[in-house]
């Protein structure tokens, strides 16, 4: 540390939800003009720990400093007024207001009482030029931007107040490299400035690359604090998990001459999002789609589970032509397919519910008779899959929402692995969840797959497609745009065919958001 | 707070909260009656109270569903009244006519329950729009049928028996047909794949869609049931009171919300137990009865009961604070 005298201290910092331990006298302190990440799985307390330092929840107990006097904010308008600002998980835009209206929203410039556009309009365009998105005009509404957009107002916003601290929780999970490698500049020159910068990432590539400083944190603590690049990325995951670390990604099987293919789809356009897209996913297969985030992976997903209207193109399976109209057409036996939505929060699960009565939601049919749930059926089914998952909860009957973020996503999956099914369509299932569920998730991928399911998997995180996809098919512009097979998946070619360039002449681009 | 929960026994340790506080309210209600006047304990009155009740309690069970889903059904006072008019309209037509009386009555109000249903499923208009819709719908078609007077035809003997006999000693019907169809809502809501399925919409229909539930056939089975149980309320209370009249629903509306947000259930949807919904019917229905019985002026008893919905609301109706 230098001796340097840290900016903010937090000691002794407990707090407890129900009977739950989220935070157990954790400490960490932060310094003027350096960026220091936190890392740990999810549940770990690391979300609790930086609302703690927001003004969101209230310790138990513990105190806070920040230049050596003790405070303690009642509300986050009160850490934003001592120079904490924190950008979430979640993003919190309104998408029907405009980005100048966002950035501003919490305290807009006044004339007589009323807001002052021209004002807002520059205090917009400067928060926007520091966060390096002077391309987003200020006056664009929030809901026409794609989500890597939205991330970088939400930025802007929080630069926009001033902060001495600046929080950022996830705030690259869905970037593409190259939003990333920008945000990284933005974030050296505000450390330049002299701010504190808290990071905290599942990327353990964008950690080493970006922090000074580094603290683990695990079950409510922190055990550990080093100085960045003293620890190789082997120990850091052994001190976040607690225990040994070895292969990350289950190994490949041999590819067979050519799989059977279960899904097929045949020239599917919709919109301006799809075009002519043809692909094959063969049983016993892991598919990956690549590419730059935006380019209709999405709408690809949600077009072969029924969602979208107005699609044209052939959808086969097993061969056969089928009309899949909604997802219960979908889920139906004779197509046998699943779909891990992008949002566990709004697509996957319903929240307050019960743990027990998310699993079996998409599953009632199989669970009873004549309408009626037999719940001998239901616990039995729901048994297994807790027990298969290794789902952590302190019961079936908590809102699932009182789970980890991991194991939530775990819920997700278990309720669509209830119904067995034959074709598995996941939506970036890792997006913000711990490395060790992460691990879990790959293994239970790849055990699905041996066991017959043809599997595609839209990731944001290269690491994984070449982990785990046996193909990846980079789409471009609702288009694919390159097949790439076994020993081709690397990082270089999914780079470059991201982009939509030749791997030949993709020489300049290496390193690029590794 | 935890003292306190650990030494309840553990029914009520499970309890809901707002549940609880509605069933604390009843019991405050009987004993500031019972200060005015020792009459308001007795049985005889208590099962009157319950009788009056049970035609409230037929109208909410149907207003519950709707509201577990996220919804609105305001077409209950031309749903009760279409229910009533059209079941004594059918009387007139002979021996078949007064045998097929009720479930006439109850179809019209599942017709209109569907239509409610398509338009808020299907067409994505919102149910506080298209439910006053059909009910302006329902009561002009009333209107046209009756040429604006009160209606001639009288209850068949069957609505009569239903709202006003006794099939068991001293329970009068209506309490029993009222704790049928309670028994019945309580079990699709807990033990069917359909209950499952409206709390999963109310909580978030975009979830339960991508689960594979059919949320439009789910929300336009609830519409009609909403319908079908205004209408058989409005059947009951023709034959409580042996005839149709033109605004005989139009004291149901409120209440039959009223009831169900003061029994816990999420006026957002997707939260909420029946038990909560018998104790908010119990409540309102006493609430009514003590304050006549007082005679209270009516324009008194309205402010006094409109305050009382907005106090006990204000007491446990709210999300609680997310701050730890």
């Amino acid at each position: 540390m230098d001796g340097a005298v840290p900016l903010f201290r937090m000691e002794g910092i407990s707090k407890r939800y129900g009977g739950v331990r989220a935070l157990e006298k954790a400490e960490l302190s932060v310094t003027a003009g350096s960026i220091h990440a936190i890392l740990g799985e999810n549940g770990a307390g690391k979300s609790t720990l930086i609302k703690v330092m927001a003004g969101v929840v209230a310790p138990d107990e513990g105190r806070m400093t920040l230049d050596g006097s003790e405070v303690s904010f009642a509300s986050p308008a009160a850490a934003n007024q001592a120079g904490i600002v924190c950008i979430f998980q979640e993003l919190s835009l309104i998408p029907e207001l405009s980005v100048a209206d966002n950035i501003v929203i919490s305290d807009p410039p006044k004339r007589f009482g009323l807001i002052d556009r021209k004002a807002q309009r520059r205090i917009a365009e400067e928060a926007l030029a520091r966060a390096g998105a002077a391309d987003i005009h200020p006056l664009a509404l929030v809901k026409d931007l794609p989500l890597s957009r939205r991330q970088m107002v939400e930025i802007a916003k929080a630069l926009a107040r001033k902060p001495r601290i600046l929080i950022l929780d996830e705030a690259t999970s869905a970037l593409t490299a190259t939003d990333v490698a920008k945000i990284f500049g933005v974030l050296r020159r505000l450390r330049e400035e002299g701010l504190a910068l808290l990071y905290i990432s599942h990327r353990m590539n964008e950690i080493a690359e970006l922090a000074d400083q580094c603290t683990v944190f695990r079950n409510g603590r922190n055990v550990a604090s080093y100085a960045a690049g003293s620890k190789s990325d082997s120990e850091v995951v052994e001190l976040m998990i607690g225990r040994e670390y070895s292969h990350i990604f289950p190994p490949k099987p041999p590819r067979h001459a050519a799989a059977v293919p279960v899904l097929e789809a045949r020239k599917l356009s919709w919109t301006d999002r799809l075009d002519n897209v043809s692909l094959t996913v063969g049983a016993g297969e892991v598919v990956g789609l690549g590419g730059l985030d935006g380019q209709g992976q999405r709408e690809l997903l949600l077009a072969f589970f029924g969602v979208l209207r107005g699609l044209t193109g052939e959808i086969l399976v097993d061969g056969k032509a089928v009309a899949i109209a909604s997802p219960s057409a979908a889920r139906d036996d004779r197509i046998g397919m699943a779909l891990i939505p992008e949002d566990r929060k709004t697509e996957g699960l319903m929240l307050p519910m019960t743990v027990r009565e998310n699993l079996s939601f998409a599953a009632l049919d199989r669970v009873s008779k004549a309408g009626v749930i037999d719940r001998a059926v239901e616990q039995r089914l729901i048994d297994d899959m807790v027990e298969l998952l290794a789902i952590k909860t302190a019961g079936l009957d908590i809102p699932v929402g009182a789970l980890s973020g991991g194991n939530q996503q775990k819920v997700v999956i278990a309720k669509w692995l209830m119904r067995q099914p034959r074709i598995v369509l996941l939506n970036d299932p890792t997006r913000g969840i711990d490395v060790g569920t992460k691990q879990e998730l790959y293994q239970l991928m790849r055990k699905l797959a041996d066991a017959g399911a043809a599997i595609l998997f839209y990731s944001t995180d290269y690491d994984e497609l070449i982990g785990c996809c046996d193909r990846v098919l980079v789409l471009y512009d609702g288009a694919v745009k390159r097949e790439l097979v076994g020993a081709e998946i690397t990082e270089h070619a999914l780079i470059a065919s991201a982009l939509n360039i030749h791997g030949e002449a993709a020489g300049p681009m290496h390193g690029e958001g590794a | 707070m935890n003292g306190i929960a650990g030494r309840m026994p553990k029914f009520l340790r499970r309890a809901d909260p707002a549940v609880v506080t509605a069933f604390a309210c009843i019991l405050l209600l009987l004993f500031l009656g019972s200060l005015y006047s020792r009459s308001f304990l007795s049985p005889e009155y208590l099962l009157q109270q319950l009788k009056v009740a049970s035609f409230l309690g037929v109208i909410a069970t149907g207003m519950m569903l709707v509201i577990l889903l996220g919804q609105i059904d305001l077409s209950v006072p031309w749903s009760v009244a279409t229910g009533a008019m059209m079941a004594s309209a059918a009387a007139a037509y002979g021996p078949v006519g007064v045998a097929l009386a009720i479930p006439f009555g109850i179809l019209c109000g599942v017709a209109i329950g569907i239509v409610n249903g398509i338009g808020v499923a299907y067409l994505r208009i919102p149910s506080m729009i298209i439910t006053l819709a059909t009910n302006a719908v329902a009561q002009g078609l009333m209107v046209v049928y009756t040429g604006g007077f009160s209606p001639q035809d009288s209850a068949t003997p069957a609505m009569r028996y239903l709202a006003t006999g006794f099939a068991i000693p001293a329970v009068p019907n209506a309490v029993i047909i009222w704790a049928l169809i309670g028994a019945a809502m309580v079990f699709a809501l807990t033990r069917t794949g359909f209950g499952r399925a409206v709390y999963g919409i109310g909580n978030r229909e975009r979830a339960a869609y991508l689960s594979g539930i059919d949320t439009r056939r789910v929300v336009m089975v609830a519409f009609a049931v909403s319908g079908g149980l205004s209408a058989f309320g409005g059947v009951l209370l023709a034959g409580y009171a042996s005839k149709a009249a033109q605004s005989m629903g139009d004291a149901y509306l409120l209440p039959s919300i009223a009831a169900v947000v003061l029994g816990g259930t999420s006026i957002l949807g997707g939260r909420g137990s029946y038990l909560g919904t018998v104790a908010g019917v119990i409540l309102i229905t006493l609430l009514q009865s003590i304050l006549s019985v007082m005679q209270m002026p009516e324009a008194g008893r309205q402010i006094i009961y409109g305050t009382v919905i907005v106090a006990m609301l204000l007491l446990y109706g709210r999300a609680p604070a997310s701050r730890g």
